[in-house]
């Protein structure tokens, strides 16, 4: 074998690493892309589904060092209903640790001032004031409210459907159910949030 | 979509635009967080292979460039032989995996061995 051969095969580890590196980069930066524009709603749809906007973050944080963890190789079109079904996992656990939590403060009797809601946390963002926005925002918080009475699943249907605007099939996913299922817990969420809120639905 | 349905989302859409500085900050943070786990696996997985790789690799052409030196005589001067080498180890070529060509390298060593004895 002559020199120039030897030599071209010994390019291959060199070549093979700067591909490698770029592929890597790419996939950071789709990756960046992917979070930077779900970030925001996620948190949202968090703090909707917890009523806590610390353990929302949180929740949205550990989703996404998840996705990044477990997923980042899978295709990005996947990214988004795994990236909710990680999310609602995690809003679940927060959810059965709260319950846990409230129950150890009743036998107890230790519920005090501290466990309240913190006023600054639930309090409305302010950015300007035209009336349509403040309708928005009333109506926001009522569904917030009507939401929290739904059952889980009802509640996740509509968060991921409406506000979050998946499909079905993106819903089935993130939700871990049918297809069925998600349509018939969308649906019931949608009577009920129509029958609390009748005024705002002409 | 029902009006309810148009509206609400609506309604969300604003609340996610008009979010705080602070909690746009923290999510960002958060995200750099997510991301720095994605380059702390790349690094592990490129200190387990590149420098191995890299380092037989230069220590290889190292050894051919200087045997091939002795090897082609007067008639190739020294400087142009290097330059032509540097074009071909940078020229990208599709080729298997350092580490699945173990063989080559020994036949190839031999062969070297084989020119200079």
């Amino acid at each position: 074998m002559n020199r120039s051969a030897t030599l071209t095969a010994l390019a291959s580890p060199i070549d093979r690493c700067s591909r490698t590196q770029e592929r890597s980069l790419n996939q950071e930066r789709a990756l960046e892309r992917f979070l930077a524009g779900i970030e925001r709603r996620a948190f949202r749809i968090a703090q909707m589904a917890l009523r806590d906007r610390a353990e929302a973050e949180d929740a949205v944080q550990d989703a996404m060092i998840r996705l990044v963890r477990s997923y980042a190789s899978r295709p990005a079109d996947e990214w988004r209903s795994l990236f909710y079904r990680i999310l609602k996992n995690r809003i679940t656990d927060l959810q059965r640790k709260r319950k846990v939590r409230s129950v150890v403060q009743a036998w107890w009797s230790v519920g005090d001032a501290e466990d309240a809601p913190d006023p600054v946390d639930s309090a409305v963002d302010p950015s300007g004031s035209p009336e349509q926005e403040l309708e928005g925002r009333e109506l926001l918080a009522r569904i917030e409210e009507v939401l929290a009475s739904l059952s889980g699943r009802q509640r996740e249907a509509f968060l991921l459907r409406n506000f979050e605007g998946l499909d079905v099939a993106e819903t089935a996913v993130a939700m871990g159910c049918s297809e069925g299922s998600v349509k018939t817990h969308y649906f019931r969420a949608v009577q009920a949030l129509q029958l609390a809120l009748g005024e705002w639905n002409s | 979509m029902r009006d309810l349905e148009r509206k609400s989302r609506a309604a969300f859409d604003e609340s996610v635009e008009s979010l705080d500085a602070a909690t746009r900050s923290r999510l960002a943070r958060a995200r750099a967080e997510a991301l720095s786990e994605l380059r702390r696996r790349g690094m592990n997985w490129r200190s387990a292979w590149v420098p191995a790789g890299v380092a037989a690799a230069a220590a290889l052409a190292g050894a051919v460039l200087i045997v091939g030196n002795d090897a082609t005589g007067p008639e190739t001067p020294p400087s142009l032989a290097a330059l032509e080498d540097l074009d071909i180890v940078t020229d990208g070529e599709d080729l298997e995996m350092f580490g699945e060509d173990q063989e080559f390298y020994a036949w190839a060593a031999g062969e070297i061995g084989d020119e200079v004895g």
